[in-house]
């Protein structure tokens, strides 16, 4: 068979998504836009969960005591990213996914770590980086990332 | 203050971004290319002799080759179709529009096409229709060089000329 030119194509598909937060999600990400408070709540058998859910996932009772944690804490998982997706990740490589235990939770939360990855160790102190007042808007991104403790 | 803002944030967006990199492979290459040039190129199982647009490398039903290229006719008939009503979010079409299944003149499976130059209501299984294709030195080899078919005015296709090939 006679051969023909190699024919590529770059085509970029796009899923915008708009996801209901519902209440309590909805209260903790206007914590973090409106307070740049970081709230979790005290659930049945689990203590302080962050982000919150609205219920106890050790027994299902519905509820929870609203708690402001601190915007520190300690890394207690961590994936460096080496090749980035762009478009995907947050930032280019090296990055880190961390899981964090924030002062005062007693769950950790999945974020992200830009700067110093090298350093990231599983009891890594780090802290909140606040995107800027205009850039806040409700989101987990609202945290802009977390940084190693000074 | 002990508690978060009692409004809540009702929904956060996000956007799932993905780049593709496609390569089409040798014999979608050449059907592409043909494109360009006006011509719809199918391919023909060497088993069963079925005709296969766009060409394919083997039969997806006998798995015997499908070496032997064949040009198709830019018309065909309506063997399927769906009135669009609904706006797609990064497809600039006007509503409403005719989706449909189009065997061409000598293909055994029909491909996908848009109808127009008629009023949707109007369009109808076995209708005769014909390519409009990008005018010359717009063809790119791709999808697009054929805009949309439109109806040839022709008598309707009788149902059994088309059933086998929807």
């Amino acid at each position: 068979m006679s051969s023909v030119p190699i024919m590529r194509l770059d085509v970029v598909s796009e899923f915008p998504y708009k996801h209901s937060t519902g209440e309590t999600i909805g209260r903790f990400l206007a914590g973090l836009k409106e307070q740049k408070k970081i709230w979790g709540q005290r659930v049945a058998g689990l203590g302080v969960v962050v982000p919150p859910l609205g219920y106890s996932e050790a027994d299902g009772s519905a509820g929870g005591e609203w708690v402001e944690v601190k915007p520190t804490g300690v890394v207690t998982a961590v994936a460096v990213v080496h090749e980035a997706v762009e478009g995907l990740h947050p930032f280019p490589a090296p990055f880190a996914f961390v899981l964090v235990k924030l002062d005062g939770a007693d769950t950790a939360m999945a974020h992200v770590v830009k700067d110093g990855v090298e350093q990231l160790r599983i009891g890594t102190r780090v802290e909140a980086v606040w995107a800027p007042d205009e850039a806040r808007i409700g989101s987990i991104r609202d945290i802009a990332c977390f940084k190693v403790a000074s | 203050m002990n508690e978060p803002p009692k409004e809540p944030v009702k929904y956060v967006e996000t956007t799932i971004h993905l780049p593709y990199h496609y390569v089409a492979g040798d014999v979608r290459a050449r059907y592409l290319h043909a494109l360009k040039e006006k011509k719809i190129l199918g391919a023909r199982c060497s088993k069963a002799g079925k005709i296969f647009v766009p060409p394919l490398v083997a039969s997806p039903e006998s798995f015997a080759p499908c070496e032997e290229f064949i040009e198709i006719a830019a018309c065909g008939v309506v063997t399927t179709y769906c009135v669009v009503n609904i706006p797609v979010i990064g497809r600039n079409i006007e509503i409403p529009y005719v989706a449909a299944s189009v065997a061409l003149d000598g293909a055994d499976i029909s491909i996908f096409a848009m109808i127009q130059e008629c009023k949707p209501e109007d369009v109808r299984m076995g209708m005769r229709v014909e390519a409009v294709w990008k005018p010359d030195g717009e063809r790119q080899g791709d999808h697009e060089d054929i805009q949309y078919f439109r109806p040839t005015g022709e008598p309707d296709a009788p149902r059994e000329s088309f059933l086998h090939r929807l």
